[in-house]
């Protein structure tokens, strides 16, 4: 029989939130006016459908296996690149820390590489070059054309931006 | 004839130059988008949100039918050339198409699939001219309570009918409903799920679900799993011109799909997969030359493109009567109209015809746009096609980040982003539908105010839902829904069982 740890663990997962949801419920004021039900029936509610599906789907995974899942051979894909997750992770979240400091051209630039990097390409420095040109060209449209306003951080003297 | 009226008012507003120029943008803009490989509709129209910061909601909106639009066909050119559906509905297309440009005859493969869309367009779109009005009626009839079991009932035929897994289509509907929880409850002002942080306040935005699940996830997934894989892209060989053979098998297939189409899309019941396949195997069923189907049948790709762009036009029909999203597309147009304070419904049919209507006139105008545009420059569809996937990856993410930021300028989004990357990336793996996600999110707080108004009116009395015969007939359907297939299922195992 088919057993996955990764669907045993993602039912759990669903199972958690609606435990989770059914805290933060419990926290919520009853209070409802004219309608009789207050800002925290509908959270029950959600909660309760949370758990019932997160108890559906384990049933499911300790019995042969999540439903009607694409068979293997119809799946075209290779074993989990970790290598490629970990890059393209690294880039969001340089580009989360460097934004607000280093301006959305850099940081724009820096996660450009890396994803580049996660794709397999070797070319760093050119990828960053790329990165930046792109990066630049999207921030002058959206600060000059749109008047949206991006951070120019430590190229502000010269593009302007916040 | 209150259509006919309404359509001659909107096609005043939607012939101005600048309108066209907008739709002619839109088009253009949607279909480049459109054709980069893992990005469909939904994520095209997400990701170019952003643009129409500064225009009035009219150009905004009739660009944004023709991002609809040109993201649609844009997802069939890369299907077509490089077998890489972009998304479910494009799977039929991927079977037959595919394997036409395998055989050399990538142009009449486009060029059916770029007609099709047309006509299946422009009857669907004369369809949803005669039918709005006509839903219209009827919904200003509603009341609460008929909207929350309609959306009850929207719900139910998103999440739990269609797909593979009704326990996988729920679990993720409860993920969307959940994160519609957190934020300002709207009736009472009470704050909910928000931690203290005060960017969760607002609540969670669609855009910034539907980027981490569709672009960030999708990112996520195909550099872990399929980057390492070699991908050939199909040349455009000979002629893009259809023969008269062609013609012949193509018409009745377009327009027996727009009859499939058309009414899958409009009735909330979501999704163009369903009426895709319907299409694809009728057409097998119907053909003359049957043993064609698998290596390269042009009405396997007349057809599933039919229906698919006549269904994605039918979706339009809640999504503008009653303001319900029943495609991820379409919950994403609801926050356009959101973001310009436009609450789709029958109401806005009466307070601003003249957008309602300029909308629906720029559809006939897209569609043509679109017919005019697509085929002649289908070289630079091709080129954008073979930019390396490194850079094509590397450039999306730079845009769907810029997308979150730019909401309110700070990195606690693009921190919701990547979680939601993370949430996508799983999705994907293990098969579970995004779509119930991102239309519980925008619809859960719809219904929880509607359910709440229907009791304040009813002074707490729940009875209320069942005692309204038009409320009571939806959830009755939705019932059905739920319960006869598990039904069939039960005494199909037994009467296997004894056997």
């Amino acid at each position: 029989m088919r057993r996955s740890g990764a669907e045993i663990a993602l039912s759990l997962g669903v199972l958690a939130l609606g435990a989770g949801v059914a805290v933060g419920t419990a926290l919520l004021p009853a209070e409802g006016g004219y309608a009789r039900i207050g800002p925290n029936f509908i959270p029950a509610v959600v909660a309760f459908g949370l758990i019932v599906a997160g108890a559906f789907l384990l049933y499911e995974a300790l019995t042969g296996g999540w439903r009607n899942m694409p068979a293997a051979a119809e799946r075209t894909e290779h074993a989990l690149h970790w290598g490629a997750f970990a890059w393209i992770s690294a880039g969001l979240i340089a580009h989360m820390a460097l934004i607000q400091w280093a301006g959305f051209v850099v940081a724009g630039a820096v996660l450009f590489a890396c994803v580049a990097r996660g794709f397999g390409s070797g070319r760093a420095l050119r990828d960053a070059a790329v990165g930046l040109a792109l990066a630049l060209g999207v921030f002058l449209f959206f600060v000059r054309v749109l008047n949206v306003s991006l951070p120019g951080g430590w190229l502000k003297p010269f593009i302007g931006g916040l | 004839m209150e259509a006919f009226a309404g359509l001659l008012q909107g096609f005043d507003v939607a012939l101005k130059p600048i309108n066209l120029l907008w739709g002619f943008v839109g088009v253009t803009l949607g279909t480049f988008v459109g054709v980069l490989p893992g990005v469909g509709p939904a994520l095209t129209v997400a990701m170019l949100l952003p643009l129409t910061a500064q225009l009035d909601p009219t150009g905004a909106l009739i660009m944004f039918a023709g991002i609809y639009y040109g993201a649609m066909f844009g997802g069939s050119t890369t299907t077509i050339l490089l077998n890489t559906p972009g998304e479910s509905a494009s799977i039929a297309t991927a079977l037959e198409g595919n394997r036409m440009a395998k055989n050399g005859r990538a142009g009449p493969a486009l060029a059916t699939s770029a007609i099709g869309s047309f006509v299946a367009g422009t009857i669907a779109v004369a369809l949803l001219t005669l039918l709005a009005p006509v839903v219209v009626e009827v919904a200003l009839k509603f009341g609460p309570a008929e909207y929350f079991a309609l959306m009850v009932f929207a719900f139910t035929t998103v999440a739990a009918v269609l797909g593979a897994s009704t326990t996988r289509g729920l679990a993720s509907l409860f993920v969307g409903l959940a994160l519609g929880l957190v934020g300002i409850d709207s009736q009472t002002g009470q704050p909910r799920f928000a931690f203290g942080v005060p960017e969760l306040l607002d609540g969670i935005d669609v855009v910034v679900l539907a980027v981490g699940l569709f672009a960030v996830g999708e990112t996520l997934y195909v550099a872990a799993y399929t980057s390492r894989l070699p991908e050939t892209l199909e040349k455009v060989k000979g002629s893009l011109w259809m023969s008269l053979e062609d013609w012949k098998r193509s018409l009745p297939a377009w327009l027996r799909a727009t009859a499939i189409g058309f009414p899958f899309g409009s009735i909330p019941a979501g999704g163009a997969e369903i009426p895709t396949f319907l299409s694809y195997s009728l057409e097998k069923k119907l053909s003359r030359h049957p043993e064609q189907f698998g290596s390269g049948a042009i009405e396997g790709v007349a057809g599933p493109e039919a229906a698919n762009n006549a269904s994605a036009t039918g979706v339009l029909v809640p999504l503008l009567t009653l303001g319900i999203p029943t495609s991820a597309t379409a919950a994403i147009l609801l926050t356009a109209f959101q973001n310009y304070g436009i609450q789709p419904g029958p109401l806005l049919f009466q307070i601003q015809p003249e957008l309602v209507w300029g909308l629906i006139a720029s559809m006939y105008v897209g569609n043509v746009i679109l017919l005019v545009l697509n085929l002649p420059l289908i070289g630079i569809w091709v080129k954008v096609l073979s930019i390396p996937r490194p850079m094509l990856y590397a450039g999306i993410l730079v845009f769907a980040t810029l997308g979150a930021y730019s909401l309110h300028q700070s990195w606690v989004d693009l921190a919701t982003l990547y979680v939601f990357g993370l949430l996508g990336f799983v999705m994907r793996r293990f098969d579970i539908p995004v779509a119930p996600a991102v239309i519980g999110l925008i619809l859960g707080p719809l219904a929880e105010t509607q359910f709440r108004r229907a009791l304040s009116i009813s002074q707490g009395d729940a009875s209320v839902f069942l005692t309204q015969p038009i409320s009571a007939t939806f959830l009755a359907v939705t019932a059905l829904l739920i319960v006869v297939p598990w039904l069939v299922r039960r005494r199909r195992r037994a009467a296997q069982g004894r056997r």
